[in-house]
């Protein structure tokens, strides 16, 4: 089947055919190109710098050509599931029909499913079944190791692949691996061989549960599955690698915004001054990313005051303990030295020259005048000039005295100005918890000593004022340090928060450019990809009529163009069904079987695809709830897929055998039985007549039965063999005229016992059994009505005559029959 | 052959490969199980009731009620229409599985001895 068209032109080329016609502005272009080569070609035109690693992906992989035109040649099962001793299917490794079929629980899925489990080497594909049946893979009836062996045959190779998978005694069902053994080659691991994918694609294995699954299952699962038939890997992974661009573009905006209200309520409640101004900072966009990070560092704000001063009185600096005692000290001795000269002729010569310098200034600005003091003599400038003789005389003499009253007042000086001004600061708001009045009240106590107080006052008070200023200055300290420090702490969570926040914002920013393009990119792509998914999904849709146009049958339902729609979750496939010429019906009018029969014609293309290396299909009863008509038809779309593809068809009962051989399909048939004890037979399946004329012929020779049970036995398949010719017979003449199957199948059902079958089939009426054995007799003469006869009761009775004649009899009588 | 050794006959088919019945064991031993249940109802009626040895299996399951136990009678009847149907060929069906020729061969069994026991009783009581 080549109707899913030889090589596509491959996706990639598409759309860059697309590109140059019509593609989106700017770095939009190159974005779809690098998103079509790999995450890290996005990477290097996203961010512009070289990722790195190595960047050619030949260089991985082996040198090794890739196997292809894989058929089975013969899958062998031991001690796995319904299988216990070794049973083995042998195929024809090319293209043909086979069909296997067995009762359910005889092991053919147990067949199916090795191969598959072989071959897949998957656990995932496995976890996903039940405990039952991952627990219960093992057969019951063997110890010792369980195995599946696969032979498959490779196009342009000699000699066979093989695959198997050992389990040791005990493993659990995961506690195997595959190997695979390529001709004049060493065994190796079966992952070595990169078919994971391809089985995934193509799906060489079929089973009835996942046609339904496949159908009915979920929408965006059957669009997956279709879509990688499609050969849009290439497309999927672009578009993919651009959402996931863009998703990690738009993350940092995102988290942002998610975590921007949260932040805002703590810096709503934070009472820090700082608290408000970020809040400002980021009420609305564009957001002050720049004001935000000096705060996260705890940087202060020039507009908060209360902290500024608070700062400025723990910078207050007073003059130490010892400096304040020394300059006392030093006024205490300058004035005691000043006490101890009273009295003294130094001290009295110093007062005295004291007393002359006052009157000699009196005297220049009243010349002539009588001396105020003493009223006697008129100071005149001869007095004038030995009053300063004699101040000279008098000072020589009171020197010692001069210098120890200037030392008094040099050392008071001292002591008034050890200590400056108060600070402004003090008699601002430092805030609640701090207060600045006690200092000030110190500070006052203290200026008001130094400024009007004796040199007798200071040293008596100085140093207790001292004192009490700098007991009071340390609180006052130890208070702002304390409000500062808790200002901070409770700052610096916040401080985080903020910086953390930031750096997030900050990133969003840097990711706003790129993010406007990836959006264009996936736009365009997004556009360009719908058209070429309808493009493939047309030709697809064309192989897809042909299958349905094969299967349907009797059914009402057509099947119009399939389509890829929606994107992401909302992703389905849209099949256009009509029911009776009436368009837009949903795909619940149809039955179970016509599912069934539609998931067949959407899938069986993918697992013929000329781009799978595998030539083999193995279907896994595809038969169930399907009408006669439509296994009519499911024969005659097997074989023809079976002209250039191995088909390897698992069923439950003989329908679809029946079908080819009616139907004269070329198909290879075996059946499966399995005795107790899990032992598994394979049969070659020919059609039933000739099946139990078989059957009789080697019974009527083996010597392994006692005679009376033979001959019971051979009687009954030599009925049998009768019955199921007349079945034949009826059958193939109702259908020829036009009867539907279903009528048909009522009608032999009716009739069970072999002399109605007869009637119907020579007379062409159920009711005329009592003309079966005249019209025997005309027509095919007395060896006829002596098998029929011997058919009849040697199932009751043991018949007396020779087995084998009996036996050639039948033999003649059926063949006459189905002419 | 008595049905006790039909039977053993088809226990041998089911539980042991027999040469020469590759594939073809599943209807043979239906057969021979069939065939014990005939012969088992068959010896019966000619110690209970001769006139019904020959009126075939179905019109005999219908009146044996009046003579056997009704459990006898349901297991008898479930038998022989399995194997009735395993031993006639109807379209699209397989041979009988292991596990349905299992159960038949079972319910057989059961009916034979029951039969046989029930018979004896007679004969005993019209003595």
């Amino acid at each position: 089947m080549e109707g899913n068209g030889a090589a596509q032109v491959k996706v990639d080329e598409l759309i860059v055919e697309r590109l140059d016609q019509s593609g989106p502005a700017g770095r939009a272009t190159d974005l779809v190109l690098a998103s079509l080569l790999g995450d890290d070609d996005l990477f290097v035109v996203l961010s512009g710098t070289t990722p790195s690693g190595d960047r050619s992906p030949q260089c991985a992989q082996s040198a090794e050509v890739p196997l292809a035109g894989l058929y089975l040649r013969s899958i062998e099962v031991e001690g796995f599931r319904g299988i216990g001793p070794k049973a083995t299917l042998r195929l024809q490794p090319g293209p043909g029909l086979t069909v296997v079929a067995g009762r359910n629980g005889s092991g053919k899925s147990s067949l199916a499913e090795a191969a598959e489990l072989a071959l897949t080497d998957d656990n995932k594909r496995w976890s996903g079944r039940t405990q039952v049946w991952r627990d219960g893979w093992r057969n019951l009836h063997t110890t010792g190791e369980s195995r599946v062996g696969l032979e498959l045959t490779a196009d342009g190779r000699a000699g066979l692949v093989r695959v198997t998978r050992e389990w040791p005694e005990g493993a659990s069902l995961d506690g195997a691996e595959s190997l695979v053994q390529l001709p004049a080659a060493p065994r190796r691991a079966l992952s070595t061989m990169d078919w994971s994918a391809p089985l995934e694609v193509f799906r060489p294995f079929l089973s009835y549960s996942e046609l339904g699954a496949l159908v009915s299952g979920r929408p965006s699962d059957m669009y997956d599955a279709l879509q990688a038939i499609l050969g849009l890997d290439q497309l999927v992974g672009a578009e993919k690698r651009l959402t996931d661009a863009r998703k990690r573009l738009d993350e940092p905006s995102k988290q942002a915004d998610k975590q921007l209200p949260g932040l805002r309520t703590r810096l709503e409640e934070h009472p820090d001054s700082r608290a408000s101004t970020a809040l400002d900072a980021v009420r609305r966009r564009p957001w002050n990313l720049d004001v935000i990070e000096m705060l996260a560092v705890g940087g202060a704000i020039a507009d908060d005051a209360v902290a500024n001063r608070l700062t400025q009185v723990g910078a207050i600096d007073l003059p130490s303990v010892d400096d304040i005692a020394a300059a006392t000290e030093r006024l205490r001795a300058a004035d005691q030295r000043v006490t101890s000269m009273a009295g003294t002729p130094a001290e009295d010569a110093r007062r005295i020259a004291s007393l002359l310098t006052m009157a000699l200034a009196h005297q220049a600005g009243h010349p002539g005048q009588t001396c105020p003091v003493c009223r006697g003599r008129v100071l005149d400038d001869q007095w004038a000039y030995s009053a300063h003789a004699e101040i000279e005389q008098l000072n020589k003499a009171a020197g010692e005295a001069g210098a120890a009253h200037k030392e008094l007042a040099a050392a008071t000086q001292a002591v008034r100005e050890l200590v400056g001004g108060a600070p402004a600061v003090l008699g601002q708001d430092l805030g609640d918890k701090v207060d600045g009045a006690a200092v000030r009240e110190a500070w006052q106590a203290w200026a008001n000593l130094a400024g009007s107080g004796s040199a007798g006052q200071l040293i008596a008070s100085a140093q207790d004022r001292f004192s009490a200023l700098v007991a009071s200055v340390g609180e006052l300290q130890k208070q702002a340090v304390a409000v500062l420090k808790q200002r901070s702490e409770a700052w610096q969570p916040v401080a985080a928060a903020l910086a953390s926040w930031a750096e997030i914002a900050r990133s969003s920013e840097r990711a706003a450019a790129d993010l406007a393009d990836v959006r264009k990119a996936i736009d365009w792509l997004r556009k360009a990809g719908q058209e070429i998914r309808d493009d493939r999904m047309a030709q697809l849709t064309e192989t897809s009529a042909q299958v349905w146009g094969m299967l349907r049958q009797e059914s009402n339902v057509e099947l119009g163009p399939i389509k890829l729609a929606g994107a992401s979750t909302q992703r389905h496939v849209s099949v256009d069904v009509t029911v009776d010429g009436v368009a837009g019906a949903a795909l619940s009018v149809m039955s179970q079987g016509e599912l069934h029969a539609l998931g067949l014609a959407l899938f069986l293309p993918r697992a013929t695809s000329p781009d799978s290396p595998f030539r083999f299909i193995v279907i896994d009863d595809p038969v169930q709830s399907m009408d006669p008509a439509k296994v009519e038809g499911l024969a005659r779309l097997l074989a023809w897929i079976g002209k250039d593809r191995q088909v390897v068809v698992f069923t439950h009962d003989d329908r679809l055998p029946e079908a080819i051989r009616r139907l004269q399909l070329p198909a290879t048939i075996w059946e499966v039985t399995r005795r107790e004890g899990s032992v598994v037979e394979l049969t070659k399946n020919e059609d039933p007549v000739s099946r139990y004329i078989d059957d009789a012929r080697a019974l009527a020779r083996t010597t392994e039965l006692p005679e009376d049970a033979r001959a019971v036995v051979v009687a009954g398949f030599c009925r049998s063999a009768l019955e199921a010719a007349c079945h034949e017979a009826i059958r193939a003449r109702r259908l020829k005229a036009g009867v539907r199957h279903s009528d048909v199948e009522r009608e032999l059902t009716a009739a069970q016992k072999l002399r109605q079958l007869l009637a119907l089939s020579l007379l062409d009426d159920a009711a005329r059994g009592g003309d079966v054995v005249p019209a025997l007799r005309q027509r095919y003469g007395q060896a006829a009505v002596k098998a029929f006869n011997a058919a009849r009761e040697g199932t009751h009775e043991r018949y007396q005559g020779d087995l084998r004649h009996f036996v050639e009899d039948t033999v003649h009588l059926a063949n006459a029959l189905r002419a | 052959m008595t049905a006790d050794e039909l039977l053993a006959e088809s226990d041998r088919l089911l539980s042991t490969v027999v040469p020469g019945t590759r594939g073809r064991w599943p209807r043979a031993c239906a057969w021979l199980t069939r065939l014990a249940l005939e012969q088992a109802l068959d010896e019966y009626w000619f110690r209970v009731l001769p006139e019904a040895v020959n009126c075939g299996v179905r019109p005999q399951l219908l009146i044996l009620p009046q003579y056997a136990s009704p459990s006898t009678t349901a297991l008898a009847t479930e038998a022989w229409f399995g194997l009735a149907r395993a031993t006639h060929h109807h379209a699209y069906d397989l041979a009988p599985t292991a596990a349905e020729l299992r159960r038949w061969h079972d319910l057989v069994r059961t009916v034979v001895a029951q039969l046989t026991a029930a018979g004896q009783k007679v004969d005993v009581a019209a003595e």
